[in-house]
């Protein structure tokens, strides 16, 4: 008799999981809280992904389609687990839908409920919906996404934009101390198209550091050297309103050691992700460790990132970390050799 | 600044009763000596106006124009790590000289700020030490000429007021030019190194690999065999005529 493994979440680290186990023969049970596969890019509608500004649908899409028409995978939409009990070495699990509660008995569980994006609205400083021109990186892949990008406020091209760093990461202040990984590498892409979308639009961007990691480091130099984006050091302690429908940038040069108080037509805030409500709800669902940041904790974030300090449940994607599309994918592979080695060896 | 005294009107500094009047640049406090508006006597603390010290703009503009140029095409490439700040040859000397800082301003067009610095602006040696170093190539060492053609363009007068000849260095480029007709880099280096103390440092690594690369490739003895510009003569008598009636570098260089 094939394995059963249950993956929560059907974003990239629970699709190419699912996938993965498929191909192997296993029966996978995914449960998904929304009524569509492809979690957060397919949310929010990504348009091209760093760093190859591939469409956001050869990838994403490409994993539904196969997920949808694997044959073995069974998707519970508009779901949740209600109940989770150790059965032995399985998990006896309810799968709660919109109209029914199903039991179910699996081998073992791949966790991959990913992350929230920071809502900018909780730092007031960056009066995030209090001005209609202060939109966050989601919103402007959003609206890129829509073909569908003027300012927000009068539907009219912008002739000067601003990218905000680190909003929502880095900031004790509002309860996040770590960097986010991929808010700078989304911003330098940005500024990109949007220079190439409007090449009258100029664009700057307020950093403390600019972290585009390994060859993602690649887009920071071709957005300055190929599409003159001006970086400028310091980071933004408020913004207000301005004249002619603008909105104002306060904040220190900290290169030069000058206050400025700086119009533009629209800002773009980097906001971070974060564990979200989802990662402490299922940490005490399976009973699985939760870390000091609101992320699930992994057994040894160097050794096996990818095993929870339950036997039997592995972790895999954002719902651990940060993390960029490509690194969810991968840890969803892993996930799904462990959960199959674990599966096999107890049966 | 001290006013002269004037009839029934007490000697007042410009701003003096502004609290806390040593927090204000004396640039940013506009006060009209003299002043009638309306027939109203407005003189003296009556119109005091103090300009604020926030930034409210980003010129571009000065970012194009320096793009433009041939010395300064690569300014679109900084991003401020200040190796070529850590290099240089001349910032030891001139705490103020600063070239990540120059770039930096020229890239946000502040030209308010470029104005305080117009007396140091032009001390490149032209080592090409920050070039050689620069992590993206940006080449620093031009981008000071773009530096100077932009302080030449926007302020002529200041340059002739601030701009004071180092005796020092003047006396270096004199004996330079005026004696062998052309400007020797390794020179003007080596008496910069000397100045600073650093002569330990002359046959280091790479200056040692330079003299060994050169010797080898023959570029060495090219230099030797060079000799003086054609109708050297002519010129040196031209260029000393005219350095005897001038005392600033930015007559000089036009002389030159």
């Amino acid at each position: 008799m094939a394995e059963n493994i249950l993956v929560v979440g059907g974003g990239p680290a629970g699709l190419n999981a699912a996938v993965m186990l498929a191909e192997l023969g296993v029966n996978v049970s995914l449960v998904e809280r929304d009524s569509f596969l492809g979690g957060n890019p397919k949310k929010f509608k990504y348009k091209f992904l760093f760093p190859d500004m591939q469409p956001a649908d050869n990838v994403i899409g490409e994993l539904i389609k196969k997920a949808e028409t694997g044959g073995n995978i069974k998707v519970y939409y508009s779901s949740e687990i209600s109940d989770f009990k150790e059965n032995g070495k399985k998990f006896d699990v309810t799968i709660k839908t919109a109209d029914k509660n199903e039991l179910k008995t699996f081998d073992s569980v791949i966790v991959s409920t990913g992350f929230e994006h920071f809502d900018p609205a909780r730092d007031a400083k960056y009066s995030y919906q209090l001005f209609d021109d202060v939109i966050d990186i989601k919103d402007l892949e959003r609206m890129m996404g829509e073909d569908n990008f003027v300012r927000p406020s009068n539907g009219q091209p912008p002739k000067n934009v601003a990218f905000i760093l680190c909003v929502g990461s880095r900031d004790r202040h509002v309860g996040n101390q770590y960097c986010s990984r991929v808010c700078c590498t989304v911003s330098v892409k940005q500024a990109i198209e949007l220079r190439e979308h409007f090449p009258a639009c100029e664009v700057y961007i307020f950093y403390m550091d600019i972290r585009t990691y390994g060859f993602f480091e690649d887009l920071y130099w071709k957005a300055m050297e190929e599409h003159d984006v001006q970086i400028v050091k310091g980071r933004i302690a408020e913004i207000t309103s301005g004249p002619n429908n603008t909105v104002v940038c306060k904040g220190e040069d900290t290169l030069l050691r000058g206050p400025f108080e700086i119009p533009f037509d629209m800002v773009v805030l980097a906001s971070g992700m974060e564990g979200g409500p989802q990662s402490s709800e299922i940490s005490k669902k399976l009973g699985i460790g939760l870390d000091e940041h609101g992320f699930l904790k992994p057994e040894n974030v160097t050794l096996s990132p990818f095993k929870s300090n339950r036997d039997g449940v592995f972790l895999a994607g954002a719902c651990t970390g940060p993390k960029a599309i490509s690194d969810s994918i991968t840890e969803g592979a892993a996930a799904a050799m462990n959960a199959y080695t674990y599966a096999v060896k107890n049966k | 600044m001290a006013l002269e005294k004037q009839e029934n009107r007490p000697v007042a500094e410009k701003g003096e009763h502004i609290i806390a009047r040593h927090l204000i640049e004396d640039d940013n406090i506009k006060e009209e000596k003299n002043l009638v508006i309306d027939g109203v006597d407005v003189s003296g603390r009556w119109n005091t106006f103090i300009l604020s010290r926030v930034d409210s703009e980003f010129d571009r503009s000065f970012f194009k124009e320096v793009k433009e140029t041939v010395v300064g095409s690569r300014i679109n490439r900084c991003w401020q790590c200040g190796m070529c700040t850590a290099s240089c040859t001349v910032t030891p000397l001139y705490r103020r000289f600063n070239p990540r800082a120059f770039i930096y301003m020229m890239q946000l067009g502040n030209l308010k700020e470029i104005k305080k610095y117009i007396d140091v602006a032009w001390r490149c040696v032209g080592c090409y030490k920050c070039s050689q170093r620069c992590p993206k190539q940006v080449n620093p060492a031009e981008m000071m000429e773009a530096l100077g053609l932009l302080i030449k363009k926007y302020f002529p007068e200041e340059v002739k007021s601030k701009l004071k000849v180092d005796e020092d260095v003047k006396k270096i480029y004199d004996d330079m030019i005026v004696g062998h007709g052309r400007l020797d880099l390794a020179k003007l280096h080596t008496s910069a190194m000397q100045k600073t103390g650093r002569t330990k440092e002359l046959i280091g690594k790479i200056e040692r690999d330079a003299i060994f690369k050169m010797a080898k490739d023959g570029r060495a003895f090219s230099i030797l065999r060079l000799g003086k510009p054609h109708n050297w003569s002519s010129s040196k008598e031209a260029i000393t005529g005219y350095l005897k009636n001038i005392n600033t570098i930015e007559n000089g260089e036009s002389g030159v």
